[in-house]
């Protein structure tokens, strides 16, 4: 009945940066032909609950690819199994299993771009827009022995936040790191950006 | 992300994603036409238990959607049953964090709270199983403002 025919995907890994989710796997390679994938899921409930049902992908039942973004489809914080099959006209591949359940909660943070701008003695930051579930912990201060750190959240990347208002001639200093609730981690810190009212953004 | 009060019990739970992924299943479900079959709408008022109870009566109707509803909710549309795999995740995330709480004796069971859910129990085995499922997850949106309110 060709279930086997196809050999199945192999190495399924998921990269996840930033909480966007993606799995990748071998690609199965028939000469001069157009391999199509399956890829479903279980989250925690489903096999605990009913761990005969899996549930199709939103974006990659099927695709082409060998990779299929999960990020619509790890909706909880809890553990997801994923499954790749590999289909050819009627031949149809053993599914594969990812070997370890991903949870959304192992995601790499990376520290957010930022752009610092002036606007007369205003300091403005504006952030990465890296979506709805990150908000950001802005510190910042005036560059001088002693100073207090300011701190700020902002709860939307992509829109222009006023800081503070600067004195003449002080160096002032930023930087920033992310916050995501749903799996309350938050990222390392941004590199420092300081800024002077008269002169050019400094790097450190 | 949001904090939920249920007297000493303190837990977070992202109601917002919770909430959008059931408006989307709501969209996609022919409207309820039956108005005299009523679930939680029938048991007395979830919003005036008391604070002390909150904890016991939400982590056995969570106990009901995920022993009950969820599983057995029949659909051919692979986008319910999507959402509907969010929503029983998220509930089952709420669920272990009222456990925690259980385990800290900050879920005590008192008569009112379990007066309530044998209420509801006893509504929900009124129906037949398919429509008692169906009827359940339709009124979801009664718990979810509960849920809501107890902030």
């Amino acid at each position: 009945d060709g279930v086997a025919a196809l050999p199945a995907p192999q190495n399924l890994s998921v990269q996840s940066t930033n909480m966007k989710h993606v799995l990748t796997w071998s690609p199965v390679v028939v000469p001069e032909e157009i391999i199509h994938y399956s890829v479903e899921y279980q989250g925690e409930y489903e096999s605990l609950y009913m761990s005969h049902i899996w549930i199709p992908s939103s974006w990659c039942s099927p695709t082409q690819g060998p990779e299929c973004d999960i990020t619509d489809d790890i909706t909880a914080t809890v553990p997801y199994s994923l499954r790749v099959r590999a289909t050819l006209d009627s031949l149809t591949s053993a599914w594969s299993t990812l070997k370890h359940p991903f949870n959304r909660n192992s995601t790499v943070l990376t520290p957010p771009g930022m752009e610092i701008t002036k606007d007369g003695f205003h300091l403005i930051i504006k952030l990465e827009d890296l979506g709805p579930q990150f908000e950001f912990f802005v510190a910042y201060w005036k560059r001088e022995p002693g100073a207090k750190e300011h701190v700020k959240m902002v709860r939307r990347g992509g829109i222009p936040v006023h800081l503070e208002t600067m004195e003449p001639g002080a160096a002032h200093c930023v930087k920033v790191r992310t916050f995501v609730k749903a799996i309350r981690r938050h990222s390392a810190f941004s590199q420092t950006e300081c800024v002077k009212v008269q002169g050019e953004t400094l790097p450190l | 992300l949001k904090t939920l009060h249920l007297g000493s019990c303190m837990i977070t739970s992202s109601l917002q994603a919770i909430q959008s992924g059931f408006s989307e299943i709501q969209d996609r479900q022919p409207k309820d036409e039956i108005i005299d079959l009523r679930i939680l709408r029938k048991t007395q008022p979830l919003q005036d238990t008391k604070p002390a109870g909150q904890c016991c009566l939400l982590h056995h109707v969570l106990r009901l959607y995920l022993d009950r509803v969820f599983k057995n909710y029949q659909t051919p549309d692979h986008r319910i049953l999507q959402k509907i795999s969010g929503l029983a995740n998220s509930f089952l995330t709420i669920k272990k964090d009222l456990w925690l709480c259980h385990v800290h004796m900050a879920c005590p069971c008192g008569e009112e709270a379990m007066e309530k859910y044998s209420q509801l129990m006893s509504h929900f085995k009124e129906l037949q199983p398919p429509a008692a499922v169906v009827k359940a997850l339709g009124e979801l949106d009664i718990l979810l403002s509960w849920m809501e309110e107890m902030d």
